[in-house]
């Protein structure tokens, strides 16, 4: 291996300084993570500093994985659900409507799912984004010494949880989306108690602005550090939050409007010089749009059915699968072989928490698909980072790397 | 239709249109055939390769241009110029309703009956039609749980009514046991009274119902059938060598059911092959002994190269080997090997169960129960001694050692006394049984769902056996345990694998010249395999 010093600095040893009146500079090869309070997920970097300055990086990911991709190989459709729940598992629901449009791309069913499905899937999508920036914020805020702001932000992401919990059964691992639709209705008070909340969450928010957004030290912190140029971003193929904060006004569900969300009015806040201040303010903005967005939904709701009318999709009711042959056979066949999915190929991408969240798959016509590849955003993102924190000091790092809200479970797959 | 067609020749074929495309076909098959020729499937309960054509089920309808009315594809010969239509509104509207028919009374049994998994209904249904029911009215009830014999029982209110096992019964064991009974709805399948289903080819009618109306009393609430891992194999009953899939789970086969060969047994087995699964754990040796007590391979296998070796050194021609019609042909020739180029012996002896001349029935069973004579005729030649000789020189003291593949050696109850006085007496077998029981040194073999190999059947066939799972306890393929003791007796005898053991095999002996180790096999799941329902 060729000298990182020779590389690096230009001069092989102590000897060959320049002047001799310079301090020695060795460099020193440090670790962080994969388990470190100040790292924003289980991941490993291998920092060679000069002194405070980063001078090279390797950035190993892969603590979390979990070969989402291959055990999707060997699940029926309907059964790689709960796996997507563990990709991003800040914001579940996006990725199983991710996936499930994925599916339903592939047979061909995407313009039957009931309308009323759809506004589910917006309303719980949007839900989840709000938990994935609260976190986002409100864990880098406390990785950078603010640590109400942590609580007061993760209080009100319970708040979500519990009401998703009573929606989905579980508070995390969802699983509530089905190929076709949404596995049961919203529940009756589901839009009350989500206003309710909402008024609070406003509340908080101005709160938690008004500690962080002229605090001097969280300012000093994020103002400048991390910038990044909008042809530079576009080139690593950057996106959600990040990219929007570069200046580039992209947002999947403005420009390749899926689902309903044509017929939603919101804004997507841009920023300017991609710093970790701007993406921390799109953050902010972006919640507040996503509040608009399901009020929004809530006041456009139709009645209807949340899941498609079609026996070849749709799993039947209990009380029709323990009553007719039919419906038994159906119950029967979606379990044990799987929905039948016609051979092909097909991507769809959604807007995550942290940007494009696609779905590969590829049928050979079984219950089971032949290919699942998933583009997990904070894989894409992820390979900003040795350019955004090279040449800074140790201590941006965290910043930035808190801003770029890499999640574990979505990198590693 | 007005001439019977003269004998055609190979390469005349006939070429049809199905859904726009063509497909060339021999002529004078069913129509149903030449669209499954296509890999395209057209719904059938009735129709069976292997049976005569009823087109009962009706569920097969397809268009044909031409014809006025819709045609059972099973029933239809291809024409040349025949121009088909199997997705056209008409035939698939046709076949949905067919379906819903079927499935009026039929009970909703999925979650308890045997069948489900590799249930041709449930397949079809959702494929198919696949719509929620329609049917206000109650289900006939019919009887459930009828006992129709040694091995089957009948759940009447399952049964769809195709006739495929009366065909069964009346064409392949050509018993007339089965009969439908009543009419409308009320329709069932029932045997005379106070007849049975015991036809020596019963089971068959379980694997070709295409519900669960007929299951097997061996596997009724066993397991569930998607859950069985399906491997290649070759049946050990007798010497027909019917090809079969062994189903196996967890380290233990649960069923056996027929592989289709037209050569050897077409689509069908005998009701006795189908059990022979359970000789696989029944006393099966599961680590070698010592004069009857548990030891380790190295121990066993020291003590009888001691035994052995004393005898070897001080009078060669008292020493025995037994060859087994029981073992594939790569243990026999191993140990044939050791026997002839290494020891040089003279007493080669060949084991095997006793024939039963009652059981040949000119159709699959045979009077030889031991599915590998031929192959050890062939490794041994002429040189070999049967039984009688074997009862003969052990009472007249010839032999003091005796090295035994296998457990059956049915002697005179003479030989089997002079059998316990040998100063050596080496077994290697998969059961604690037999000639076992008196052994001074037992080393375990793997039995035949557990080892790759070959045997050759009656005709002289050499059919591949294919590991379904790893060997019980201690067990080591035959031919590797015989090999550890040549070399624990300082013979040189080492092979890598069973291949490498054929290979050998394939060049020095005759019978072996045209036949194939095939490609390797991996056990499936049986709801991924398309070889049921």
């Amino acid at each position: 291996m060729a000298d990182l010093r020779t590389v690096v600095l230009g001069r092989k040893d102590v000897q060959d300084l320049d002047r001799d009146d310079e301090l020695p500079n060795e460099l020193m090869t440090i670790n962080m993570g994969p388990s470190h309070p100040a790292m924003h997920g289980t991941i490993r970097m291998v920092l060679t500093v000069d002194g405070e300055t980063v001078v090279n990086t390797d950035i190993q990911p892969g603590y979390l994985h979990r070969c989402f991709e291959k055990e999707s190989e060997h699940a029926t459709y309907t059964q790689i659900f709960p796996y997507t729940d563990r990709l991003n598992y800040i914001s579940p629901m996006i990725n199983n409507v991710g996936y499930a449009m994925a599916v339903e791309k592939l047979m061909g069913i995407t313009g039957d799912i009931p309308k009323r499905a759809e506004y589910i899937r917006v309303i719980v999508s949007e839900i989840s984004r709000i938990t994935d920036h609260l976190t986002c914020v409100g864990a880098s805020a406390m990785e950078l010494g603010g640590f109400t702001p942590f609580l007061y932000f993760l209080k009100a992401r319970e708040w979500f949880f519990e009401i998703l919990e009573e929606l989905s059964g579980a508070r995390l691992t969802y699983s509530y989306v089905r190929i076709g639709g949404v596995v049961k209705d919203l529940t009756d008070d589901f839009a009350d108690k989500t206003e309710a909340i909402f008024q609070k969450l406003e509340k908080i928010m101005v709160e938690v602005e008004t500690m962080l957004n002229k605090n001097r030290i969280f300012y000093g912190r994020m103002d400048k550090v991390g910038g990044y140029s909008p042809e530079k971003a576009v080139a690593m193929g950057l996106s959600g939050p990040c990219l929007r904060a570069c200046g580039v006004d992209y947002d999947l569900r403005k420009d390749v409007p899926y689902s309903i969300y044509n017929e939603l009015d919101f804004d997507v806040p841009t920023g300017t010089t991609g710093d970790c201040l701007d993406r921390y303010l799109i953050r902010l903005e972006e919640i507040r749009q996503s509040m608009r967005m399901v009020r929004q939904c809530f006041k456009q709701i139709p009645d209807g059915s949340h899941i498609i009318d079609d026996p070849r999709v749709a799993m039947p009711g209990k009380k029709e699968a323990y009553n007719t042959i039919e419906a038994m056979i159906r119950h029967f066949k979606h379990v044990v072989d799987g929905i039948k999915v016609p051979p092909g190929e097909a991507y769809t991408a959604v807007e995550g928490g942290n940007g494009e969240l696609g779905f590969f798959i590829v049928s050979n016509g079984t219950g089971q698909p032949w290919k699942v590849y998933c583009r997990a955003p904070s894989f894409v993102n992820l390979q900003t980072v040795p350019d955004l924190i090279i040449g800074g000091l140790i201590s941006d790092i965290v910043p930035i790397f808190g801003m770029i809200n890499m999640i574990g479970g979505e990198c590693d797959k | 239709m007005t001439e019977a067609a003269p004998e055609q020749k190979a390469e005349e074929t006939v070429t049809v249109t199905v859904d726009g495309e063509n497909v060339s076909c021999p002529p004078g098959i069913p129509l149903i055939e030449a669209i499954r020729m296509m890999e395209r499937d057209v719904s059938a309960f009735c129709y069976h390769p292997g049976l005569k054509i009823v087109a009962v089920c009706r569920q097969c309808l397809v268009s044909i241009e031409g014809s006025p009315k819709l045609v059972p594809a099973c029933q239809a010969v291809v024409k040349d110029g025949m121009v088909v239509h199997t997705l056209d509104e008409n035939s698939m509207d046709a076949r949905r309703q067919m379906l819903e028919f079927t499935l009026v009374n039929h009970p909703i049994d999925c979650p308890i009956c045997d069948k489900a998994g590799e249930c041709t209904l449930q397949s079809l249904y959702f494929d198919n039609n696949n719509k929620p029911s329609r049917v206000d009215v109650p289900k006939v009830k019919k009887k459930k749980a009828v006992d129709l014999g040694p091995h089957i029982v009948l759940d009447q209110e399952r049964c769809i009514l195709c006739t495929r096992c009366i065909r069964v019964c009346d064409e392949v064991a050509e018993e007339h046991q089965l009969e439908m009974a009543n009419r409308g709805d009320h329709e069932e399948l029932d045997v005379a009274p106070g007849a049975q289903l015991d036809n020596p080819y019963s089971l068959n009618t379980v694997d070709v119902c295409p519900v669960g109306a007929l299951t097997a009393k061996d596997f009724r609430f066993t397991l569930r059938a998607w859950e069985l891992m399906t491997t290649p194999s070759v049946c050990q009953g007798c010497s027909t060598g019917c090809n079969i899939e062994v189903h196996h789970r967890d380290e233990r086969a649960w069923r056996i059911v027929p592989r289709h060969n037209p050569s050897v047994n077409g689509h069908w087995m005998c009701d006795e092959g189908r059990f022979t699964y359970h000789g696989l754990r029944e006393k099966r040796l599961a680590g070698p002994l010592l004069d009857g007590m548990p030891a380790s391979w190295d121990s066993s296998t020291k003590k009888a190269s001691e035994l052995l070796g004393a005898i070897l050194n001080a009078s060669r021609q008292e020493l025995g080997v037994v060859l087994s019609t029981q073992h594939t042909n790569e243990d026999n020739y191993v140990l044939a090997k050791l026997a002839k180029e290494l020891w040089q012996l003279e007493n080669i002896y060949v084991s095997g169960t006793p024939s039963v001349p009652d059981r040949a029935d000119g159709k699959l069973m045979m009077a030889d129960v031991n599915p590998n004579t031929k192959g050890v005729t062939e490794i041994i030649g002429n040189g070999a001694k049967d039984l009688k000789e074997l009862s003969a020189d052990l009472e007249q003291g010839k032999l003091k050692g005796l090295l035994v593949l296998g457990h059956e050696l049915p002697t005179t109850d003479e030989a089997a006394q002079a059998l316990g006085k040998l100063e050596a007496l080496i077994v290697v077998t998969n059961k604690e049984d037999g000639v076992a029981k008196h052994a001074d040194v037992t080393l375990p073999a793997a039995a035949w769902a557990e080892v790759d190999g070959t045997i050759t059947n009656h005709d002289g066939l050499v059919q591949r056996l294919y590991q379904a799972y790893p060997s019980m306890g201690q067990a080591i393929p035959a031919w590797e345990g015989i090999c550890r003791l040549a070399l624990a007796s300082d013979a040189a005898l080492s092979f890598d694998d069973a291949k490498s053991v054929y290979n050998e095999m394939k060049n020095k002996v005759e019978g072996f010249k045209d036949s194939e180790w095939g490609k390797p096999v991996l056990p499936v799941q049986l709801r991924f395999a398309n070889s049921r329902g």
